[in-house]
């Protein structure tokens, strides 16, 4: 980046001042650089010692309830980043997802509990996850992935309702036509009372040189792993030829046919995949909490989410982590905010899609605009500039351009 | 055999009855649909409020289960209450949270739409009442029960029928019989064009609010004054059926709104009297997506070509 100084008045400029100009987009792109990343992963991992070192050193005694919810708004970074895979670079409006989350624990914890007396080991247990949410998710993907838009959105809600009725009415045998299927005992999802007793991971309690770890310091780790892994697996993507079909189909469907892009058979892969990596988090969050419940797949659930990813802005990683934390840590903090939360979530939703749809670090632009019969609906500044070296131009000015022109500004991914 | 044929009549009914609930609701979702292309996700829970505004009117007028003025007219002041009050609300909402987007990409008023929905919800538990709250309808209505041929059902339920019924008949001629109405059709065909015709589209949207939000706040009334509760949470479950028997009619056409909302109703009730009252809502939701795929535009919808 420094490297190629830009031709334009930047030269002179300060780095602080071009990374400004630079604008969200920018500042998205300087903060998925692994030199912000590694840094950042590191530090997150140990926060822990430093909470241990101070709780030591003073009287203050919150090591653990904020390892808790520092494991907490990890697991909600990794949902975020899993459902800005499908919303943000594929464009498809999942509202079903935090079923396949619900999916991949309650898959979890049947085989891990004494439910219906299975326990696989680990690695077995992780194939089971992952089947059955692969399972689920094409059941669901194919047929739906060929509707598009709204009504993709309709059939995934429907989708995430039967499941929720599922799970709250197979804690008896399925009674149909006044024929039981099953034997009387069956109780497969243990109804509103979830299942309990669900087995952690084999684990070490403790390791040489880092010693004893506790239980929510050791799924913090485990969250913060799968959220680096997420990241790096789809930072790579989005360079692949895969990411860049992803990003294709969700600004112009129609192009990308014309470009011969099989539209079904990438939108199915993001499905599948956001859908597969919700279910390992399930799978996670079931051996951290020991539990499997239903609430945790609610509706609202999903909405909860969904904030998280665009408030820190579609298509944007870190804003998924940033808008995680923004979601998690308050209601704990503040007992009395609890009530308010789902009236918090909801308000900020609204204010941010009227006032700043794109969020904070957004790189799609979903602003209105003035459409003179054209059909252009999407518009990715992070891919149209590589914004610190033409810190001039900005989201909007392109789209100014694009309607005074009427053509489609360069390919997103074009690199000279 | 003999069983299905002795409850069929009845279940037919109890269909009939939630149907038309459904259906009046699901107006509201195609009329809106039918002139935005927008799902209002929020829909359902203007009906919830509406059911609210009705109770809180009974409330003021009557006390220990006793009306203190008349009942028919408590009824017409809980009736002004809750259609005026939903009217209101439906295009407060659009003020604020879908006209901001209107020509933004599609994604963006639907998650608008879901976040209006679960803020109605939660403002609901939060600032008013998080139990239900029990509406004093025997005391406004007779709490007659009819019988006839061996199938009964309460006056109510009949009622409820009866204006739901009445006021889809109003609907139909008021959008293909008057001039407001056509400017309506004209703006849902093209509002581009419509705005040539001299048309005033924001009117014609608004008063679109309105009149869906002002019929869901009768469904409010009338839900109300048959199970004598509202909550909260009613409108989420009731609202998605409604919206789903307008999806299965064929999204935007409004007699297919009306008879999707009556077949939703009688699949239901058939379904939970006959196979599963277990899995009612895995049928009716399974009915949506088979549906939806064998037939996108739903049973009387018109081809869609580019709509999605």
């Amino acid at each position: 980046m420094s490297a190629q100084p830009a031709t334009l008045d930047t030269e002179t400029s300060h780095p602080l001042k071009r990374l400004w100009d630079a604008g969200p987009a920018g500042w998205n792109n300087a903060l998925t650089k692994p030199s912000v990343l590694v840094p950042f992963f590191i530090v997150a991992a140990l926060i822990p010692f430093a909470l241990q070192y101070v709780e030591d050193n003073s009287s203050w005694t919150g090591t653990q309830f904020w390892t808790f919810l520092l494991a907490n708004c990890a697991m909600y970074a990794c949902l975020a980043v899993a459902l800005n895979l499908v919303v943000g670079y594929a464009g498809l409006l999942n509202l079903g997802f935090i079923a396949f989350f619900g999916i991949g624990s309650y898959a979890y914890a049947l085989v891990a509990s004494n439910q219906i007396h299975q326990h696989f080991p680990f690695w077995a247990a992780l194939l089971v996850v992952i089947l059955v949410t692969l399972a689920f998710a094409l059941l669901v993907g194919i047929p739906a992935l060929r509707l598009r838009g709204d009504y993709l959105a309709i059939v995934t809600l429907g989708f995430g309702l039967i499941m929720n009725d599922l799970i709250l009415n197979l804690d008896r045998p399925p009674v149909l036509a006044g024929h039981q299927f099953g034997p009387s005992g069956l109780n497969l999802t243990g109804g509103t009372n979830g299942l309990h007793n669900v087995a952690p991971f084999p684990l070490p309690t403790s390791l040489p040189l880092l010693g004893e770890i506790p239980h929510s310091r050791m799924y913090y780790w485990i969250f913060l792993g799968a959220l680096a892994l997420s990241i790096y697996g789809i930072l790579r993507w989005r360079h692949s030829r895969t990411g860049r079909a992803w990003v294709a189909i969700r600004d112009d469907e129609l192009a990308a046919r014309a470009m011969g892009v099989n539209t079904f058979k990438y939108r199915l892969l993001a499905f599948c995949i956001s859908a597969v990596m919700a279910g390992i988090f399930g799978m996670i969050d079931a051996a951290f909490v020991f539990n499997a419940y239903p609430d945790n797949f609610a509706v609202q659930q999903t909405v909860t989410v969904f904030i998280m990813v665009i408030l820190g802005g579609l298509g944007s990683l870190p804003g998924a982590i940033l808008g995680a934390i923004a979601f998690t840590v308050p209601p704990y903090l503040m007992q009395q905010l609890v009530s308010y939360k789902y009236l918090i979530v909801a308000v900020a939703l609204i204010a941010v899609m009227v006032l700043r749809p794109e969020g904070l670090l957004g790189t799609v632009s979903i602003r209105p605009r003035k459409t003179m019969g054209g059909t252009v609906e999407l518009l990715t500044a992070e891919s149209t500039i590589e914004a610190t070296e033409l810190p001039a131009v900005t989201d909007t000015e392109v789209a100014d351009l694009e309607a005074q022109s009427g053509a489609i500004v360069e390919d997103p991914e074009w690199k000279p | 055999m003999d069983y299905f044929l002795q409850n069929f009549p009845q279940q037919l009914l109890n269909g009939l009855e939630i149907g038309s609930l459904y259906a009046l609701i699901a107006l509201g979702y195609t009329l809106i649909y039918g002139i935005l292309e927008l799902l209002n996700f929020a829909h359902g829970d203007v009906f919830m409020v509406g059911g609210f505004l009705a109770a809180g009117a009974a409330a003021l007028f009557v006390h220990n289960e006793v009306a203190v003025i008349p009942a028919a007219l408590i009824v017409t002041l809980m009736a002004v209450a809750a259609m005026g009050g939903a009217g209101m609300l439906g295009v407060g909402i659009e003020r604020v949270a879908y006209r901001p987007l209107r020509n933004a990409n599609r994604l963006a008023p639907l998650i608008t739409a879901i976040g209006v929905s679960l803020f109605l919800q939660s403002a609901m538990q939060v600032w008013v009442s998080p139990a239900p709250v029990l509406v004093p309808s025997n005391a406004l209505v007779p709490q007659t029960v009819l019988h006839a041929a061996g199938i009964e059902t309460p006056l109510t339920g009949l009622t409820l029928f009866v204006v739901a019924v009445a006021l889809m008949i109003g609907l139909d001629l008021f959008v293909f019989r008057t001039r407001f109405g056509s400017a309506m059709r004209a703006t849902a065909q093209d509002r581009e064009a419509a705005t040539f015709m001299g048309i005033d589209v924001d009117r014609v949207i608004m008063v679109t609010f309105f009149i869906a939000s002002a019929l869901a706040g009768m469904g409010g009334l009338l839900f109300g004054l048959r199970y004598a509760t509202v909550d909260f949470f009613m409108g989420y479950l009731l609202g998605i059926k409604a919206f789903t028997a307008a999806v299965i009619g064929g999204i935007g056409n409004l007699r297919g709104a009306m008879i999707g909302g009556l077949m939703l109703g009688i699949l239901e009730s058939l379904v939970g009297g006959f196979i599963s009252t277990q899995f009612q809502d895995t049928f009716v939701f399974l009915a949506l997506i088979v549906v939806l795929l064998v037939r996108p535009q739903g049973l009387f919808g018109q081809p869609l070509t580019d709509r999605a």
